[in-house]
Formats: C-alpha cells, structure tokens, sequence
C-alpha cells in the first residue's frame, strides 16, 4: 500500500530520521559516559560485565542464552579484556559524536548497527527486555539506510563539498 | 560556505514503515503480561507487580502517590484501561492506520512507563527515552503512508477528488 500522492522520499521522513539520530546519538553519549565513571571499560570491568550476563538468573545473573556467543566472547573478549575495553571506550564515544553530530553517519549507523546488534545477542534469552535492542538495532538500521546525517547534520555539506570516492560514507 | 544552496536530502520511507511495525508489534507483544480478564502476569512479571514496584521506587514521589491511592485501588479499570490502549497502539501502528493519533498516544505512553520505571532498580532509563523518541519520529514522518492503511486512505480520498475534478460541474443544465 504505497500513497501516489505521496512520495515515499519525501522531508518529512528526513526530520524523522534526523530526530532519530539525534536521539540515539544522546543516549550512546549519556551511557559511555555513566559506563566511564562506572569504570566499566576497565579489564575488571568487562569481564563482570560478561560475568554477569551468562550467569543463570537464579544465581543472580543475567541467564542470557546463546552459548555460542558466550564461546566468542570467552575465545576473543575475554583473552584481552584491557585492550578491548580500550577499544570499546573509543568506538562508543565516536558512535556517539558522529550519529549526535551527523558527520559519517552511515559509517558510524552502521557500527552502531553492529554494537547494539552485539548487544541484542549478548542479552538474548535472560531476564533484560530485549525490546530495547530491538528498539536500538531499528533505529541504526533507518539511521544507515536513510542516510540521517543529510538532514541537520554535517553531512549535509559533506553530500555536496565532499570527495564523491567516500560517499558512502555519509 | 553557501549553506542555503544545500538541500536536506529526502530519504527513503521504507526503513521507517518497517520500525512502525516493529513498535506495533513491541505493543502487542508487551500485552502478554496484561492479559484480562485477571492480568495476571502467565509467568512473568504482572501488571500489578509492576505498578507497585513503581509505589516502591518512584521517580516522582506524587506519581508514586497517584499510584497508590487511585490506580491501585481500582486496579481493574486501569488495567483494562493499558490493555485497550496498548493494544490499539499496537495494531494501528501495525496496519498504518492513524498513525500520527497512535504514535501520540505511544509517545505519552511510553513518557508514562519512563517516569513510573526510572527509579525501578534493573531498568535502563534510555529504553523509555529510545521508545519515546521512536513515537516521536513516526509522528512527524509519515510513517503510515508506505505499507498502511494511511496511505491507502489518502490514495483513495485523491483519487475521489481529481474524479470529481475531471468530470466537471454535475447538476441539471439550463435550458436554453
């Protein structure tokens, strides 16, 4: 069912998009930054995190499902929690400052698809909601596909001042 | 820099269709909790635990109140009350159909569960945030226009219009 009198590319849905990737960008900033006081990028910090998560839940934990992530994890992660702490920290901030910011949107959109998808199959099959994964994934996948940045975002010049080889990327 | 020479581009709607169904479906999904005539949880946290979870930690200590004293009390009403708006949401953003009207009444819903839940220990704040910001997105965006009935609404009430248009004047012709 598609609107003839509509178009299906219309502003309408830039403004929508560009709220979206405002508001996603908002809430990776608030929470690395709660996760910085937190200390939750440490070593210490991501291995509780993991901990936690593939605990059972009658034990306290999370009791999150899919053991195949948690072997991943286990094989990758966890062999180098301070580094990948490390790594977490700057992705998370840039994620962050490029979706608030619309610089490379579709770059950090779909990073950001890749982190929260990471998350929806860390949680997956324990007691967090895992709507909310759903909810984050949704919104970087629009983010990606409609190139959000365009609409109040730096992108905006980047689509016309920048090099046409990296268009991709906004 | 020429700012005003450059165009928002106008992105595609699709993305956005599909993230109307999807909050539609987070909706009907959530009434398995809160089904009548007893909503009772079926296993899982009930309606009723988590209002009085909200009485436990409130955010607001007059929305805790509020709780407490009316909508505890005549819990069966309230509780129909969610169910009927809930599930309304739910499928008219599932269909498209009133789009911009449900995504209000998400949007209020969803502020709603953020300020009874925030202080609620084990919830994410940001989820409540995410929702109601996604509400707010599919109000101004169109969203039921592509894969909804709002579209074919509008398809149609055009379609009446230029018919009307094209067939010209109608009513009995002076004679000369």
């Amino acid at each position: 069912m598609t609107s003839n009198s509509q178009p299906t590319n219309d502003a309408a849905s830039g403004l929508g998009l560009a709220i979206l990737r405002i508001a996603l960008g908002v809430t990776v900033l608030a929470t690395w930054w709660g996760n910085v006081g937190d200390d939750f990028y440490s070593a210490d910090g991501l291995r509780g995190f993991f901990d936690w998560a593939f605990t059972p839940a009658e034990e306290g934990g999370n009791g999150s499902s899919l053991g195949i992530v948690e072997s991943i994890i286990d094989g990758t992660v966890l062999q180098a929690p301070g580094l990948f702490g490390f790594l977490q920290t700057v992705m998370e901030l840039l994620i962050g400052l490029g979706l608030l910011f619309g610089v490379f949107t579709r770059f950090f959109g779909f990073l950001a698809l890749l982190f929260f998808g990471g998350l929806f199959l860390t949680y997956f099959g324990g007691e967090e909601w895992i709507w909310t994964y759903v909810i984050l994934m949704a919104g970087a996948l629009a983010v990606f596909l409609g190139r959000a940045g365009r609409t109040l975002g730096v992108d905006q010049v980047l689509a016309v001042r920048g090099p046409s080889s990296l268009r991709m990327l906004w | 820099m020429n700012l005003p020479s450059l165009r928002p581009m106008h992105p595609p709607r699709w993305p956005l269709a599909l993230a109307r169904m999807a909050m539609g479906l987070l909706w009907l999904g959530s009434l398995r909790w809160k089904l009548p005539p007893d909503f009772d949880g079926n296993g899982e946290t009930s309606l009723r635990t988590w209002l009085e979870l909200e009485v436990e930690h409130p955010f607001l200590s007059v929305y805790g109140e509020l709780i407490e004293s009316v909508v505890l009390p005549n819990f069966t009403l309230f509780a129909w009350l969610v169910f009927l708006s809930e599930l309304g949401v739910g499928i008219a953003l599932l269909v498209g159909a009133w789009t911009e009207v449900a995504a209000v009444v998400g949007l209020l819903m969803s502020i709603n569960l953020g300020i009874g839940l925030l202080e609620v220990p084990g919830e994410w704040p940001w989820s409540y945030a995410m929702m109601a910001m996604w509400h707010g997105t599919l109000l101004v965006s169109g969203a039921g226009l592509l894969w909804g009935v709002d579209g074919w609404r509008k398809d149609r009430s055009t379609s009446t219009v230029s018919n009307a248009s094209t067939a010209g004047p109608t009513g009995p012709k002076d004679t000369p």
